[in-house]
């Protein structure tokens, strides 16, 4: 007895939320928008940065400008460390309990795509998840935030079986959503070149030691490596080989990789290292929207140097507001998607003229760089994916 | 009075979903699963003294043959699906026990921390039936024709099967088998000199145990919805033991409590994001260092001064 | 998709795995020096050594030392730390029992966990080494500096512990205590001293190996995990043997990384567990250890 009512004050304690307002998120001062990310796990430094220094940094500028039609933009964050479970329970809680107008750059694959089902079922709209999975193509309520997998992976296999006629490819991958994805993208692509993959080995997600699995990929002799890691596990696999001498080998690694984050943990082992790069380089390229995002960087966090994840967070802040804008004073769910999916020939500054077509999708292009020096160096332009 | 005061309380809990929102409903269903396996525990622990740091295997055991069986075999009603899960994970618990009987304090919780690895890897690498890293989505429940899809169907059938496991384990404490068990904790020479079969006792709660985990994890996978490997860590096991010691050991109403204020401060601290481990480790050590008997024992003191 | 493997590989991968098996016999060391005096497992063990190495990478960002201070102040934050938690906290918890203390260190290993992640958030850094990354040819061999470096420095500092448990005064104190408390302390042995120069040596052996291991598996705030691996190592070896625990945890090192090389590659992770649920079931005193009797 004394226990139930223990629980039930305890529960009562916990308060009622408010009385829900008619578009859920939106009230007459402020948009509310929400996501689950990883603020611990493996890709705790990416999340921090696409939310805190990305999505936010951009909300800060349009918020001093006055928000969006006199409405001020917050947002609330809960961490899953790169848990899908976790994702699903805190998409829920964001979802039914905070209320949130939609949810903006939730990051991975694996957590990503285990909230799908109850985004779509929900009707909130998911903007620009931080995953490459296809699997979001085609879902009334989600628009891609990062090129796809298997447009990534055209890319990659065309401009090096192609352009630079390499024939043997391995290749590392995480081993949930997030890899294999890719690895089937690449076989796929390697199949049309007439060629296929000599080994794969897996990571388990979480894990850093990958010295047995580069044993066994040098014993293939390929020509490339890719890597389809997050940065510790990659970091540890460019060491990994210096310290087993193996030097007649490419390591490439995947677009959500390719940043000089985990360069900095690989140290020299990173040099002449090469990648497909979704984003401009965030420190150098003077494309006008770069130049703004470091300006506004500078300005509000001056601390933290810029990086490709915040950059993708701004964009993501960046294409929001533009559609909200668009969407007018009467904000609703369904508005935004309408004005997400009119969007043409957008101008960002940061990447090519954007319109999104009925495929949701925001990005479809990558280029290539090489490591020189620490940073990465831009060898090609724009690749294209069609 | 304590009958009225009982009853009240019954018609709260009946009637919780049309006076709170889903989000409170869904919550108070995780509460009663967290319970479940408190009680669980408690009875490992609590009773026989044999502490296990890996009761998120069990939890995971259940949780996986429930989803799995609901995907693969759908005609099963809920009910035979959650008594094979628990009866899977007994099996399990039993494997675990025996080699253990050997064991004790610091040697058996190692050996439960290393059994809960290896379980959640075999399950892990088990990936044609799990599907692996990648996690599973849990279909509803079927309860003959109805499917129970809504927060408001889960926690009723968490109630129902919650209110049952809860009776039995008041049950099983009355009885022989309970007192037996509360002696080998006391002491094991002296229990067994008084005639307790201790090799058998010792097993049988493990099996126990395991059987109420492998139950509240079937439950868990239904009211989730989706379950992957990676929630089934070490932390987890270590928030139920937080449960049990916080309610104080060898309770049955303070396992209850106890898995409520771990679920609740786990939702509520949900905004700290980093705080989190932080507030959870400074009440475990707080509860150690002030209040080692645990909630239980706080109240039993209270009401012992009003009288 | 069989490729076969080296003679060369094979080599490297065993070297490699007796140099992470020094870190865990460093492990298991400093957690049998706590035991043996206090009869407690210390869980908090590897988040301690975290610690301290965080706190020398920072005087190492900030100031620009060289390696071997950084090192010191390792140490000097692991004594400090050391020192601390067995005064604060486990003194007061003595006439708990001792899986009331296990349960101490547990939700001290969170607090400490979380405090890092506060302070230096939970990503990743690389730390500065010792010794060189390239590796040096020995014929057709090919061997990471680091690796041997790791193994090396291990080994000094396990001769170091056998020399002071064996002639110094502190190390018979430490070993009368382990042996029976109540005959140390009717022997005049301060048994309070005891207990914090365990917690304060343990305390230093962890910083020093972290120090050591940190920039193979870099800087962060789940660096401590790798304590668990010492636990398997100490009751590999025997609990509360000290050879037993260096056994123990180069045997853990050589066999983590040998099986995926022939078993898939995803087994690395099971294999402590794995060896330790075998050695509790079929040798609970490990290789090296005493089967011990139980007295009524």
């Amino acid at each position: 007895m004394r226990t139930l009512l223990t629980v039930l004050a305890l529960l009562a304690l916990l308060g009622a939320p408010p009385a829900g307002a008619q578009t859920p998120g939106v009230t007459d001062a402020e948009i509310l928008l929400g996501g689950s990310n990883s603020f611990s796990g493996p890709l705790a430094f990416t999340g921090e940065q696409i939310t805190k220094f990305g999505v936010d940094l951009y909300f800060r500028v349009v918020n001093d400008a006055g928000g969006i039609h006199g409405r001020k933009l917050r947002t609330v964050y809960y961490d899953d460390g790169y848990k899908p479970q976790e994702a699903v329970a805190n998409t829920r809680k964001l979802v039914e309990q905070d209320k949130v107008f939609a949810l903006i750059a939730p990051q991975g694959s694996p957590p990503v795509v285990a909230t799908l089902g109850y985004v779509e079922e929900q009707r909130v709209p998911m903007l620009f998840p931080y995953q490459s999975s296809p699997v979001t193509r085609g879902k009334k309520w989600v628009f891609q935030g990062m090129t796809v997998s298997d447009r990534s992976s055209r890319m990659m296999v065309d401009y090096l079986a192609g352009q630079r006629k390499i024939k043997r490819f391995a290749a590392i991958y995480q081993d949930d959503e997030y890899g294999k994805s890719f690895l089937a993208a690449f076989e796929k692509d390697l199949g049309r070149h007439r060629l296929k993959l000599l080994a794969a080995e897996s990571v388990k997600r979480g894990v850093s030691d990958v010295s047995a699995q580069i044993a066994k990929l040098q014993a293939a002799k390929p020509e490339v490596l890719f890597l389809v890691l997050v940065p510790g596990p990659a970091a540890q696999a460019l060491k990994e080989r210096q310290k087993i001498g193996w030097k007649d080998v490419l390591m490439v690694s995947t677009g959500p990789l390719t940043d000089e984050r985990y360069l900095a943990l690989a140290g020299d082992a990173a040099e002449g290292v090469e990648g497909l790069s979704l984003w401009p380089d965030p420190v150098t390229s003077d494309l006008p929207g770069v130049k703004r995002y470091r300006e506004h960087m500078t300005k509000y966090f001056p601390k933290n140097e810029p990086n490709r994840y915040s950059v993708a967070g701004y964009f993501a802040g960046m294409l929001f507001t533009e559609a909200a804008q668009r969407a007018g004073r009467a904000l609703t769910r369904a508005a935004l998607v309408a004005a997400l999916e009119s969007t043409k020939g957008f101008e960002s500054g940061i990447l090519p003229p954007l319109t999104i077509g009925p495929d949701h999708e925001t990005q479809k292009q990558g280029f290539w760089v090489r490591v020189e020096k620490g940073r990465f160096k831009q060898l090609t332009d724009w690749l294209r994916s069609e | 009075m304590r009958w009225a005061a009982a009853g009240a309380g019954g018609v709260v809990l009946l009637c919780w979903p049309l006076l709170v929102p889903p989000y409170f409903v869904f919550l108070t269903s995780l509460i009663v699963v967290n319970a479940i396996v408190a009680i669980g525990l408690n009875l490992l622990s609590g009773y026989t003294n044999q502490l296990s740091f890996g009761h998120a295997g069990f939890f995971a055991v259940g949780a996986y043959v429930a989803a799995v069986l609901t995907l693969r075999a759908p005609a099963l009603p809920v009910v035979a699906t959650l008594a094979l899960a628990g009866l899977a994970t007994a099996l399990v618990g039993l494997a675990l026990g025996i080699p253990c009987l050997r064991l004790e304090g610091l040697y058996l919780a190692m050996a439960t921390l290393a059994f809960g690895f290896v379980v959640v890897e075999a399950i892990l690498n088990l990936d044609w039936l799990t599907r692996g890293n990648d996690g599973l989505a849990v279909p509803a429940a079927r309860l003959g024709p109805l499917a129970l899809g809504s927060d408001a169907a889960k926690y009723y059938l968490v109630l129902g099967v919650g209110a049952l496991m809860v009776a039995a384990a008041v049950n099983i404490a009355r009885t022989r088998t309970g007192r037996a068990l509360l002696a080998i904790r006391e002491s094991e020479i002296a229990a067994q000199a008084s005639g307790v079969h201790l090799a058998a006792y010792k097993t049988l709660a493990f099996a126990v145990s395991a059987f109420y985990t492998g139950v509240a994890g079937g439950l868990f996978a239904f009211v989730v919805g989706f379950i992957s490997p990676d929630a089934f860590d070490v932390f987890l096991s270590v928030d139920f033991v937080a449960m049990i010691i916080v309610g104080g050991l060898g309770s049955i109403p303070g396992s209850i409590v106890g898995a409520a204020v771990i679920t609740l401060l786990y939702d509520w601290l949900a905004a700290f994001q980093n705080y989190r481990p932080l507030l959870f480790g400074l009440i475990l050590i707080g509860c150690m260092l002030f209040m080692p008997g645990g909630i239980a024992s706080r109240m039993a003191k209270w009401t012992h001064q009003a009288q | 998709m069989a490729a076969h493997v080296t003679s060369a590989a094979v080599i490297h991968v065993v070297v490699s795995g007796l140099a992470t098996g020094s870190i865990y016999a460093l492990m298991a060391i400093s957690l049998v020096i706590i035991y043996n005096a206090t009869r407690t497992l210390n869980f908090a063990q590897g988040e301690m050594l975290m610690i301290s190495t965080f706190v020398g990478w920072s005087a190492h960002e900030a100031l620009r030392l060289p390696l071997p201070l950084v090192l010191l102040i390792a140490v000097a934050a692991a004594a400090a730390l050391g020192w601390l938690v067995e005064r604060l906290v486990i003194r007061h918890a003595i006439a708990a029992t001792h899986l009331d203390v296990l349960i101490i260190t547990l939700g001290l290993s969170l607090v400490l966990r979380a405090a890092a992640g506060l302070v230096w958030t939970h990503d990743e850094f690389p730390f500065p080494s010792f010794f060189r990354e390239r590796p040096i040819g020995l014929g057709p061999l090919r061997v990471a500096p680091v690796s041997l470096g790791i193994i090396g420095g291990s080994l000094a500092l396990m001769l170091a512990l056998a020399a002071l448990f064996r002639w110094t005064r502190l190390g018979r104190a430490m070993r009368a205590v382990a042996q029976n408390q109540r005959a140390a302390r009717l022997m005049g042995v301060s048994v309070e001293r005891v207990y914090s120069a365990s917690w304060v040596l343990a305390a230093v052996v962890g910083a020093i190996a972290g120090v050591l291991i940190a920039p193979v598996i870099f800087l962060s705030s789940k660096m401590g995990l790798v304590a668990i691996n010492g636990f398997t190592a100490a009751v590999l070896g025997g609990f509360g043997s000290m050879p037993g625990a260096v056994v123990g945890g180069m045997l853990l090192g050589v066999l983590e990384n040998l099986a995926p090389l022939w078993l898939p590659a995803g087994i690395k992770h099971s294999v402590p567990f794995l060896l330790m649920i075998a050695i509790l079931v079929i040798r609970p005193s490990g290789v090296l250890g005493r089967v011990r009797q139980r007295k009524v």
